[in-house]
């Protein structure tokens, strides 16, 4: 049954509309559009500072499906996906479950682990790249042998996992932290009653009941990284062998738009990358129901 | 990511309305001083990417100002911010009324109609005649036969080398009259005297092009695209040869492609792991600077003896040269005062001045002298030189310079590891450049 407003809930609707309109409208202009700008450009052949663009259907989506060098770098950045989504996972786990304890110094620690949240990626990637240099760096000054870290083709993937695993688990482990102090003590009490020790325990009730907070780590997970460009793009540099290896989708996707003035092939590449990530995204929604507890 | 990149543009928008903001605001204060031409306390904004010529600059455009009322405002917004800006203030209409244009950029904006066409302003300008720029520079802003920018510098290319490491290791110092033939085999002592403090002779990269192998590449005669533009020179047999001379005797001489991807030419040179490197006359103020300056000499680039009768003929010893073009945005408000300050930057005075004052060398031919001795103690002569010794060539250019010249340096690459694949690579190059050319 509808009612009409009272006049105080339209007041209030108002002001609420009022409030929020600074959002909606970054929202409207900085999201919104360029969304559907990027779509109309990848069905065209675009002119330069947007003047002249003209239609010309899906034919940058046919180069694209006939362009190998997309494949390769769609497989790179599922590369990395692959390679650093479980080492964040379980290495976030396994230091929430850790620093959840009652110890000493855990304030301290949690704040060491979170650190690399707080500074700034490029920063990061710079820092990291002088402690990967092979001749100079700090990395290879320690081991005592020479790595060649960021290029030898077989290692530099491994490279910028590494970082991106040291810089994401500080924001898996506090989101994990968050969901291990809301399972009630008394499941684990009950079960020890029952004779389950820690390890039984940690398999049949922890995982379980932060498998929300997992599925939302991994979920998020893997759209950031399937978008990975900032690592690679400040951390190698492009005459390195082993470049090819880790140039990611969404720097192709830069290379095009940005330094080859390709604006509709660039756009074609992102909505295909877009693509790949909402059916990932849809998949991962159907399986929730199988492995993931809301209670 | 994408978010990233709009929030980047957002922030340029917004700084290139606060710079508009600022000098409209600027204009009505300044107004109080009068000028005596009519066009009084308008402010003239310009656009430009390096800081180390902005004192230069803004010297010489006040000296401007001050006969015309204007006030003259620079925005440094550094390369990357440069182009951002432009391409943010295209789109928005909110752009400063002079700035550079870069051959990188300069068709796309020429073909846009984003800059002033100059034709009926230097018709009726006496300070400007086109036949005194360097031809080169003047050829590269001109579209559809109009003319869209007066060059403002030229660059050439020269040798620096470490007096410390060749007395060190007891290697003779490089003389102007040297071929790459001596370069490489200077640079090969080097390194073999040097390996196990980690030295090395010299150091060319993939991406060393301006500065290293074009000037190697024309010097032995061959060329990286034909005249007319049509077609790589990238399979012509000299250009091949010259290729392989870097491959099998520059390369071998230079640290591991690895430590080259992996640590920058003139970090090495200043960190003195590195004897000697080509480099830009826009880079001296780098070296002129470091703590060790005193340890660096200049001299000219060498040249490849391809008749073989001993001598150096100005054919034979190349550097390839580059220049920025001072440009009007076409909607500006103020075409007149924009122009007039272009014309008084171009003019031979400016030029001489621009030299002197060591920001650059200059577009206007015959003007340079002046910047041999614009460093103290550093005698950047060997940019100079060249001019009148040496054969000054255009860098190679075309519609689509960014995409085949990446492109070639991205199949080095795997040369550089391995030298004896350098033949069929650069015929690969060429084909893939000719299928660029062709789509232009």
């Amino acid at each position: 049954m509808k009612k009409r407003m009272s006049v105080r809930a339209r007041t209030e609707a108002i002001w609420g509309l009022a409030f929020i309109a600074p959002t909606i409208i970054g929202l409207l202009i900085l999201n919104y559009y360029p969304i559907f700008e990027t779509v109309w450009q990848s069905l065209c052949k675009t002119g330069d500072f947007g003047i002249g663009n003209t239609f010309i259907g899906l034919e940058n989506f046919r180069t694209l499906f006939h362009d190998k060098e997309v494949f390769r770098t769609l497989f790179n950045s599922f590369r990395y996906a692959v390679l650093s989504l479980p080492l964040t996972v379980a290495i976030s786990l396994v230091l929430a479950v850790l620093l959840n304890r009652k110890m000493k110094m855990r304030g301290v620690y949690r704040t060491i682990f979170f650190l690399p949240m707080v500074c700034a990626p490029a920063a990061v990637a710079m820092v990291w790249k002088w402690m990967f240099n092979q001749d100079y760096g700090l990395l290879n000054h320690m081991l005592g042998r020479k790595v060649n870290w960021v290029t030898d083709p077989a290692i530099a993937m491994i490279a910028i996992v590494i970082v991106g695993v040291w810089s994401s688990i500080g924001n898996n482990m506090i989101l994990l932290i968050g969901g291990l102090q809301d399972i009630p003590k008394d499941y684990y009490e009950a079960a020890s009653v029952d004779g389950s020790t820690g390890v039984h325990s940690f398999f049949h009730i922890t995982i379980p009941l932060l498998s929300p907070m997992l599925f939302f780590i991994i979920q998020t997970g893997i759209m950031g990284a399937l978008q990975l460009f900032d690592l690679p793009f400040m951390i190698m540099d492009q005459s390195s062998r082993a470049w090819p290896s880790v140039k990611t989708i969404t720097y192709l996707f830069y290379e095009y738009a940005f330094e080859k003035s390709n604006r509709g092939y660039g756009a074609a590449i992102i909505m295909f990358l877009i693509a790949i990530i909402s059916l990932l995204t849809f998949l991962l929604q159907k399986s929730e129901k199988k492995w993931v507890h809301y209670d | 990511m994408k978010k990233r990149i709009l929030a980047g543009v957002m922030a340029a928008v917004m700084v290139a309305t606060m710079v508009a903001c600022g000098s409209s605001g600027g204009g009505s204060a300044e107004s109080a001083g009068g000028g005596n031409d009519g066009s009084g306390g308008k402010t003239i904004t310009v656009a430009i990417w390096d800081p180390n010529q902005l004192e230069g600059l803004q010297k010489i455009a006040d000296e401007w100002g001050a006969a015309n009322g204007c006030t003259v405002e620079f925005t440094v917004p550094g390369w990357d911010g440069y182009w951002t800006m432009l391409e943010a203030g295209v789109s928005g209409g909110e752009m400063p009324d002079v700035f550079w244009m870069h051959s990188n950029n300069a068709a796309k904006y020429m073909g846009s109609g984003v800059l002033l066409n100059m034709d009926s302003y230097i018709e009726k300008d006496e300070t400007i005649d086109l036949n005194n720029y360097f031809e080169g520079i003047t050829e590269l802003y001109t579209y559809d036969g109009a003319h869209y920018a007066i060059p403002k510098d030229h660059d050439t290319i020269a040798v620096i080398y470490n007096k410390a490491i060749f007395d060190k290791y007891g290697v003779e110092h490089p003389t102007a009259d040297w071929t790459w033939e001596k370069f490489a085999e200077i640079a090969q002592q080097i390194s073999d005297k040097g390996a196990a403090d980690g030295v090395y002779g010299t150091y060319c990269n993939t991406g060393s092009n301006q500065d290293t192998w074009y000037n190697i590449i024309y010097s032995y005669g061959g060329e990286v695209i034909s005249e007319d533009k049509k077609a790589s020179g990238y399979d012509n047999p000299a250009t091949i040869e010259a290729m392989k001379f870097v491959a099998e005797k520059i390369l071998p001489a230079c640290p591991s492609p690895d430590s080259m991807a992996s640590t920058g030419g003139d970090t090495m040179f200043l960190s003195g792991l590195v004897g000697m490197i080509c480099q830009g006359s826009w880079t001296v103020n780098n070296f002129y600077t470091a703590d060790n300056a005193s340890d660096f000499e200049w001299v000219m680039m060498p040249y490849a003896d391809v008749n073989g009768n001993g001598q150096a003929d100005a054919d034979e010893r190349c550097s390839i040269y580059n220049g920025l073009g001072w440009s009007i945005y076409s909607q500006t408000e103020h075409p007149d005062e924009a122009w007039s300050l272009v014309s008084y930057l171009s003019s031979k005075e400016s030029q001489i001045k621009q030299s002197e004052l060591g920001v650059t060398m200059a577009g206007y031919i015959g003007c340079s002298e002046p910047f041999a001795k614009a460093f103290g103690d550093m005698d950047v002569s060997a940019f100079v030189d060249i001019e009148e010794q040496g054969r000054l060539v255009f860098r190679p250019y075309s519609k689509s310079t960014s995409i085949w010249e990446d492109d070639a340096s991205q199949a080095l690459v795997p040369v550089w590891s391995n030298p004896s694949l350098m033949e069929e690579t650069l015929k690969e190059i060429a084909a893939q450049m000719n299928k660029t050319l062709a789509e232009e």
